[in-house]
């Protein structure tokens, strides 16, 4: 579903903020994307969907070309950013209404499906305020909702546990876990190296832009803990 | 629905202070919008009353004919100006960049749309323009249908070409800028030189239409007039279409019009993500090690707080530093050229003694120093920052003091230094120029106060982009109304006063009113921050 194949990026300066970075997601992983602040985990992301132009590598989407053919590819991904810069002047029903009608959903099923999920999060009441009046984790589960409306083969989702309460936490475990079951492949970065431990198949560890390990879970840690094989592969 | 529409609704959507006002359940919300709107509004009236005044202005002089080529370049003018200082942050460079071009619309699309959506968001300031010059033109030239609607919907075409044409130079310096390192320095480096350049050029230009011996200020008007629509064709198809209901003149207006922004899109939606990707991103070296950490009181790191804030933005830089620019060019031009010379040049030769100006000259320098006062939009700009300031254990007091502290920083020695090159260059004695300084601070101090109780009565935090703040607020758009009002009668008493009364003594009676009035202003901004 997602294939990285050779990616760079730099941003000017000497340094690569991405350096030669090779990963493949299929349909149904769970595929974590680990490494600390500033290793490369946003640049690579950006790219992925089509927001960070670069020149060095590929990255197709479901086959298609994401510098080639960039409309191909975002209509199969939701991609939900670390800090959401949603519309703070429009209310949350607007905001999900505008991204449906980008992905030309019909009423039914965007009736259907904001219910279900805004149900999921519990966010139904507030939908009808505005987004400005909503708190951090509230705008987190709006951006997921947005997210899930289309129902997409590619999920992106730059630190998406970030901000959530423990229920939305679970919920949305549940609800990718629910995709992948469907054939949906996530991709996702975190800090949170026990819910990736538990959630993913797959995992990849980024250091100063190079991808320094990756595979299966269990390739990976050869039963140690995910934390334990991140510092080792950190610190050598 | 076509996606270009779904955008572009949903872009002035969420911007809309009525969908604020219907949706908001906090009543100091639905008291800001219904303020900033009765402000705009008033802004719309005084605009539109002074339009007509100039045309009645026209109708007497008997160059009523001229209002049509008058009107056309005016809206072009501000089109091509506002849209210049505004290109960067709204056309790219924009805070929701990511979440639009993660969405499956097609490049170009977005581009495009960002445009348009800046194109509708100004019209209603080009429409007042325009409608009350037709109000002002039918008084005199009487009232015809066939001409009033040709004349509104040739309206909505003419502020299109020099938006296009500025929003292509900006794209130009975006992407030279986005070749460096320091990308927002380049930009604003670059856009400094346009804006000189522009401001040379008005003296250029007048040198060659004029030939000199045209005297008459009517004949000179409707020649010079005449010659910019020549140079400038579009203002032309304009007066033409109205003036001789000139079908041809009107689509070439209106074909010319779209097809330049069917080019201009095509050529910048190609590059615009190549762009923005390059402004979004900043090289990090690094490679800090620890030094010595300098102690500055809180005042002070509040002040430079603003000017890292300042520096950090293109938008931000360009629109308070053009008038330390002005007054520094202003300042060598009369040192080089001299101040009779300088008055000339700016009055187009006009028929008086130029030492009668020799008053005013604080308010010449104030006129271009007090266009923009930071304070204006700085408490705006905290935006979702200002938990930061509100967090800290400083009042609100000191909060503004230190933004007005800066605004001091970044005015005074630009007014020192161009009161004393214009004062040298005048022959003024020292008591004057020590006089004319002196006014220069107060008069400093009260774009400072003045600016902060508009900056304070209305602040805006939920901007979506600084552009709304920086150069389309409501408190920039009152503080600069009022403050140009100001300067204009403080101008004309003081060269008329001069006239009667001793130099010295109405300087220090301008110093008197000026504290007076900067007092006053300070309190109101100490009692709001209460």
């Amino acid at each position: 579903m997602l294939k990285i194949n050779n990616y760079s990026k730099s941003y000017g300066g000497d340094k690569k903020a991405a350096d030669n970075v090779t990963l493949h997601v299929e349909s149904g992983d769970i595929y974590g994307f680990i490494g600390h602040n500033g290793a490369g985990k946003s640049t690579t992301i950006r790219a992925v969907v089509g927001v960070l132009d670069f020149t060095e590598g590929e990255i197709l989407i479901d086959g298609h070309s994401v510098k080639d053919e960039p409309m191909e590819c975002k209509k199969v991904t939701a991609y939900i950013p670390d800090n959401p810069d949603l519309y703070e002047n429009l209310t949350g029903i607007q905001y999900l209404n505008f991204i449906a009608d980008v992905f030309d959903i019909s009423e039914h099923d965007r009736k259907e499906r904001i219910a279900k999920y805004a149900g999921t999060f519990e966010i139904t009441d507030s939908l009808g305020d505005l987004i400005s009046s909503y708190s951090h984790g509230m705008k987190q589960k709006l951006a997921i909702i947005s997210a899930l409306i289309h129902e997409p083969k590619l999920m992106v989702l730059d630190e998406p546990f970030v901000g959530l309460d423990p229920k939305a936490t679970f919920a949305l475990k549940e609800i990718m876990h629910e995709m992948c079951a469907k054939g949906t492949a996530i991709f996702f970065s975190t800090h949170v190296l026990d819910v990736a431990e538990k959630l993913c198949n797959k995992v990849a560890i980024i250091k100063k832009g190079k991808i320094i390990a990756s595979g299966t879970m269990e390739e990976l840690t050869e039963g140690h803990s995910l934390e334990e094989t991140f510092l080792e592969a950190e610190n050598e | 629905m076509n996606k270009s529409i779904i955008l572009l609704k949903n872009l002035l959507l969420s911007t809309s202070q009525f969908n604020i006002f219907r949706y908001t359940t906090d009543k100091k919300k639905k008291g800001n919008v219904i303020g900033n709107t009765i402000g705009m509004t008033i802004l719309f009236i005084m605009l539109m009353v002074y339009c007509i005044a100039q045309c009645i202005g026209y109708g007497k002089l008997g160059i009523i004919d001229a209002t049509p080529v008058l009107c056309a370049l005016l809206v072009s003018a501000i089109a091509f100006v506002f849209t210049f200082l505004k290109t960067n942050g709204y056309l790219f460079n924009f805070k929701e960049y990511d979440m639009l071009i993660s969405l499956p619309f097609d490049v170009k699309t977005v581009a495009a749309c960002k445009f348009l959506y800046m194109y509708i968001k100004s019209l209603p300031w080009y429409m007042s323009i325009s409608v009350a010059m037709l109000i002002g033109y039918s008084v005199y030239a009487g009232f015809s249908l066939p001409v009033a609607i040709l004349w509104i919907l040739l309206s909505l075409c003419l502020p299109l070409i020099p938006m296009v044409l500025a929003s292509f130079l900006g794209f130009i310096i975006a992407k030279i800028g986005s070749y460096f390192k320091k990308t927002n320095i380049v930009q604003t480096i670059l856009t400094f030189i346009l804006i000189i350049a522009a401001f040379m050029s008005r003296f250029v230009i007048e040198s060659v239409f004029k030939n000199g011996q045209v005297r008459d200020a009517l004949e000179q008007t409707k020649a010079a007039t005449e010659d910019a629509a020549a140079v400038y064709l579009p203002a032309g198809w304009f007066a033409k279409a109205i003036n001789e209901l000139s079908v041809t003149a009107a689509l070439f207006l209106i074909v010319v019009s779209i097809l330049l922004f069917a080019v201009v899109f095509a050529i910048v939606g190609r590059y615009y993500r190549s762009l923005n990707s390059a402004l979004k991103s900043h090289a990090a070296s690094g490679e800090y090690t620890m030094g010595a950490q300098k102690k500055s009181s809180v005042v002070n790191a509040i002040a430079f707080k603003e000017f890292k804030r300042m520096t950090g933005s293109t938008v931000y830089l360009t629109n308070a530093g053009v008038g330390e620019i002005l007054v520094c060019l202003l300042g060598i031009l009369s040192l080089v050229i001299g101040f009779d010379r300088l008055v000339s040049t700016i009055t187009q030769n006009a028929p008086f003694d130029p030492a009668i100006l020799r008053p005013a000259i604080p308010f010449i320098v104030y006129f271009c120093l007090g266009m923009i006062s930071t304070c204006a939009c700085s408490p705006s700009l905290e935006g979702k920052n200002y938990w930061i300031v509100q967090s800290l254990p400083i009042t609100r007091k000191t909060l503004y003091q230190g933004k007005m502290l800066f605004n001091m920083y970044l005015t005074v020695p630009f007014m020192v230094f161009a009161t004393v090159c214009i004062g040298i260059s005048a022959k003024a004695a020292l008591p004057d120029l020590l006089l004319y300084l002196i006014l220069g601070f107060v008069l400093c101090a009260f774009s400072t106060t003045w600016g902060c109780v508009c900056g304070i009565r209305h602040m805006r935090l939920d901007w979506e982009n600084e552009v709304e703040v920086v150069k389309q607020g409501a408190a920039v758009g009152i503080y600069l109304l009022i403050n140009m009002v100001f300067t204009m009668l403080s101008c004309v008493g003081s060269v008329l006063l001069g006239m009667r009364m001793d130099h010295r003594i109405l300087t220090g009676i301008f110093i008197a009113v000026v504290s007076i009035l900067a007092g006053l202003f300070y309190k109101i901004t100490m009692k709001l921050a209460k």
